[in-house]
């Protein structure tokens, strides 16, 4: 009896403490929110709010898809370039084949909006698609040649930007399609378009990392990939699936920053790599792998957003938020380890 | 609970016979768990003095206390006399009390020379390392020792078993007066297990205490002078070895006779499930065997005889490359694990650490990794039925884990060992390859692996058991095939030859 007890008590303790990080994230967003919205008369504008969902959701999505690659123990630092790659494609692929086939529908009689939209979308999923096609050459380098996530990730980090740069000549495509621009300007029911789309990625990424088996494979493949494979997991599948997914939510991030900047250049998004990580270790992710959420990384973005849109409002250096972020990283993960080890 | 305090009288008479260490009412409480009793217990200056017990009976905290790892709830630990503090491992080191564990715990990636003086390096003047130097001084102590090793090479590149003998080389070499070994035989084959015994022997001779905790009764009458008993965290008693036996120990260690531990069942025996036919493959030659319905096919040699290359390539973990396997009478090429397991095979590997579980991730994600599929309800897994699944072998198995979430690494290495099994149960496969299932496990957990061979053999499951410890393949294999160098070598029936035979065939002598 008193074991039975034993056990349902340190269960319940584990159930809170796996919590107390999601808490501990929620209090500090809180926090943060109380403090900006009492120390200036700008935060708390709808103006302001709309402004930070906008900046937050791209870190949001990069983390999101980061922290699949993370998870199985891997790192991947090619999400910026990717994304600021995608910008130049679908920037491109807009300007050159959108008015015709708009044109063409014209022709089959369809509205010339819808066939705008048509043409978009179509653009869209190319650059999605090439986008996941960047993954899928991640996940041969690591599962068929056997090179390290670092390595390999690495490579397309710099080599991407000369593939755009090729593309453009150097120079930036501007994008003169209304439709397209218009939809990061947007909003639905008064939230931003932008933050819209960290909710259609969040909702399947959910449902992939926390009920599906799939999910389950994941941390499987992240804590003891042998292990894995003799108990039948298909490792190879399971790691390049992670890799495609963090580059095609890279890609999303490339079309969401074409449609908000309306330009297509190979030298955006520098750095945003980096802040992806960060946001995934603030929420939780382990570097070691086998440790992470899909709420986690969301949160760590939201938070490193707060803080850039914050130390703007009041006036604070820019040079200080580098600084901020620094020690926000160190204390944060600190915290994490010691309530790791209290397991 | 407050220990009496006895008046320590010291009897200037039996001077000369003062335990090199003694514990007085020595105790250790972890939150929760009362991992150690009070308890008393003296070892004299130069025995060998053996310490037995299931795992959780506290011997893991014992060595803990005693070499400074971790600090006493209450009690005395005495040194030559002294009352000690011995709170950290260099207070440990200083009085000359070192431990070799079960795995070794050294660096693969330097050389072997500056494994064995890691932490004590010879430098010259301004702090660089005299490398030539060092490697010579650890040459001389292998050769001295008898271990006929280089010190120049990467300690990687040696087996796990010359790894466990340089690291015992390491602690014998730096001024020791009180050694304790941690299961050190556990990865050793019986040539590297003999040079080990032979450098024990040569230390005890040195005036060196040596306290030696293994699972393995032979070893414990062929080496050590007296044995303690420890059970849930108590010292149940302490024999001289000419005066016990390994019944009277067992007995000892968890009231229960040894006829209880191999319990042998005879089952009918049935149709082939597997037949392997001149099967080749990296690190195994020309095998063929056949596992049937209700028996137990044991296969033993020395570790490295390639008994699990041949399973791996049964199982599909390695390719093979000539010969055939007949699954059910129909001749089938397994080229992956899943193929393996979908035609009913389940593996339990050799090392539980590295093959069998995720040690960082939940009880119930380990039992159910196999079976996840078949907990799917479209696309997501249905969380009752999961829940449902780990629960059940949980408490069929009798595993003892604060629950299904908690984490693989927090358990003993018997309920980790019963995860690995555990996990295929689920699954209800047909035949059950078990990979050295009872490594590092008490006698309480063995005994009731083996009647969980009984329950598999009478629902028509075959098993292949691969075993380094000849008893129990010996007591339990309905057949028994014996691997030397990647062939097999020979093959018996039930009990067809004596110990000494098999011995011979798996050496080679």
């Amino acid at each position: 009896m008193s074991d039975n007890a034993g056990a349902l008590a340190s269960q319940k303790a584990r159930f809170e403490f796996s919590r107390l990080l999601g808490l501990t994230l929620i209090g500090v967003l809180l926090a943060m929110f109380l403090f900006l919205s009492w120390k200036t008369t700008t935060f708390a504008t709808p103006g302001n709010m709309s402004n930070l969902a906008r900046q937050g959701a791209i870190f949001a999505i990069l983390a999101l898809g980061q922290t699949f690659v993370i998870i199985t123990a891997g790192i991947d630092l090619s999400v910026g370039a990717v994304a600021s790659f995608i910008t130049v494609v679908v920037a491109m692929l807009i300007q050159s084949i959108v008015p015709g086939i708009a044109e063409a529908l014209a022709v089959v009689g369809i509205p010339a909006s819808a066939a705008n939209m048509i043409g978009l979308w179509i653009a869209i999923l190319a650059a999605l698609l090439l986008g996941m096609a960047i993954g899928a050459f991640h996940a041969f380098g690591v599962v068929q040649m056997g090179l390290p996530p670092f390595i390999i990730t690495l490579a397309t980090f710099t080599a991407l930007r000369g593939v755009g740069l090729l593309m453009t000549n150097g120079s930036t495509i501007n994008v003169t399609n209304d439709a397209f621009t218009g939809f990061s300007r947007g909003e639905i029911f008064g939230i931003p378009n932008l933050f819209v789309v960290v909710i259609v990625v969040a909702v399947p990424a959910f449902v992939y990392l926390h009920l599906s088996k799939y999910g389950r494979y994941l941390f499987a493949v992240g804590s003891n990939p042998e292990a894995a494979r003799l108990s039948g997991v298909n490792v190879k599948a399971v790691t390049a699936t992670a890799y495609i997914l963090s580059s095609l939510c890279a890609a999303i991030v490339g079309v969401m920053l074409a449609s908000r900047t309306g330009t297509g250049n190979a030298t955006q998004a520098i750095g945003f790599e980096l802040e992806a990580i960060a946001a995934s270790v603030i929420g939780g992710t382990s570097l070691f792998g086998a440790v992470g959420s899909v709420w986690g990384p969301l949160l760590g973005a939201f938070i490193l957003a707060t803080i850039r849109n914050g130390a703007n409002l009041m006036n604070v250096n820019s040079f200080w938020q580098f600084i901020i972020t620094g020690g926000l990283i160190i204390l944060i993960v600190y915290f994490d380890g010691l309530r790791r080890q209290r397991r | 609970m407050s220990a009496t305090q006895e008046p320590i009288t010291v009897a200037p008479a039996a001077a000369a016979s003062v335990p090199i260490l003694e514990l007085r009412k020595l105790e250790k409480r972890y939150t929760g768990t009362h991992a150690l009793k009070p308890t008393d217990l003296a070892f004299e200056a130069g025995e060998i003095h053996a310490i037995v017990g299931e795992n959780g009976a506290g011997k893991s905290t014992l060595i803990k206390l005693l070499t400074g790892v971790t600090p006493r709830t209450a009690g005395e630990i005495v040194w030559q006399g002294r009352p000690t503090d011995l709170s950290t491992p260099n207070q440990a080191i200083a009085l000359g009390i070192n431990a070799v564990h079960q795995e070794v715990v050294l660096c693969p990636h330097l050389t072997v020379a500056a494994n064995i003086f890691l932490g004590d390096e010879d430098t010259a003047r301004g702090g660089l390392l005299r490398d030539r130097a060092m490697v010579r001084a650890a040459q001389k102590i292998l050769d001295d020792i008898g271990f006929a090793l280089p010190a120049n090479v990467l300690l990687s590149s040696l087996t796990i078993g010359q790894q466990q003998l340089i690291a015992t080389a390491r602690a014998a070499s730096r001024g020791t007066k009180f050694l304790i070994f941690d299961e050190p035989t556990a990865y050793l084959t019986r040539q590297e297990a003999a040079q080990l015994f032979a450098l024990i022997r040569r230390l005890k001779r040195e005036g060196v205490t040596i306290v030696y905790i293994s699972h393995r009764m032979e070893e414990i009458f062929e080496l050590a002078d007296r044995v303690s008993v420890l059970r849930d965290g108590t010292l149940v008693g302490t024999r001289r070895v000419t005066e016990t036996s390994d019944a009277e120990l067992i007995a000892m260690m968890i009231n229960r006779s040894i006829e209880q531990i191999y319990h042998k069942e005879t089952f009918t025996i049935g149709a082939p499930i597997l037949e392997a036919r001149g099967l080749s493959g990296p690190g195994f030659t020309d095998v063929s065997l056949s596992v049937r319905e209700g028996e137990i096919v044991g296969l033993y040699g020395l570790i490295g005889a390639g008994r699990s290359e041949f399973v791996m390539g049964v199982y599909g973990r390695q390719r093979c490359s000539g010969g055939e396997i007949l699954w059910r009478g129909r001749k089938v090429a397994v080229r992956s694990e899943r193929q393996a397991i979908e035609l009913g095979m389940a593996l339990a590997p050799e090392s539980r650490r590295d093959q069998g579980l995720c040690l960082n991730l939940g009880v119930g994600l380990n039992i159910n990794l196999p079976v996840f599929d078949r907990l799917t309800r479209g696309v997501t897994i249905a969380g009752g039925r999961e829940r449902e699944a780990a629960d059940r072998q949980i408490a069929d198995l009798r595993i003892k884990t604060a629950g299904r979430s908690a984490l693989a690494l927090s358990l003993s290495g018997g309920n980790q060992q019963k995860i690995v099994i555990g996990k295929w149960l689920n699954h209800g496969a047909k035949l059950f390859i078990f990979d050295e299932p009872t490594v590092g496990v008490d006698v309480g957990t063995k005994a009731e692996i083996y009647r969980l061979f009984g329950r598999l053999l009478s629902e028509g499951a075959g098993i292949l058991l691969i075993s380094s410890y000849l008893p129990e393949v010996y007591e339990l294999a309905d057949r028994l095939h014996v691997f030397r160098g990647g062939r097999q070598v020979a093959s018996h029936g039930f009990k067809a030859a004596s110990h000494e035979q098999i011995l011979t065939e798996a050496i080679g002598v």
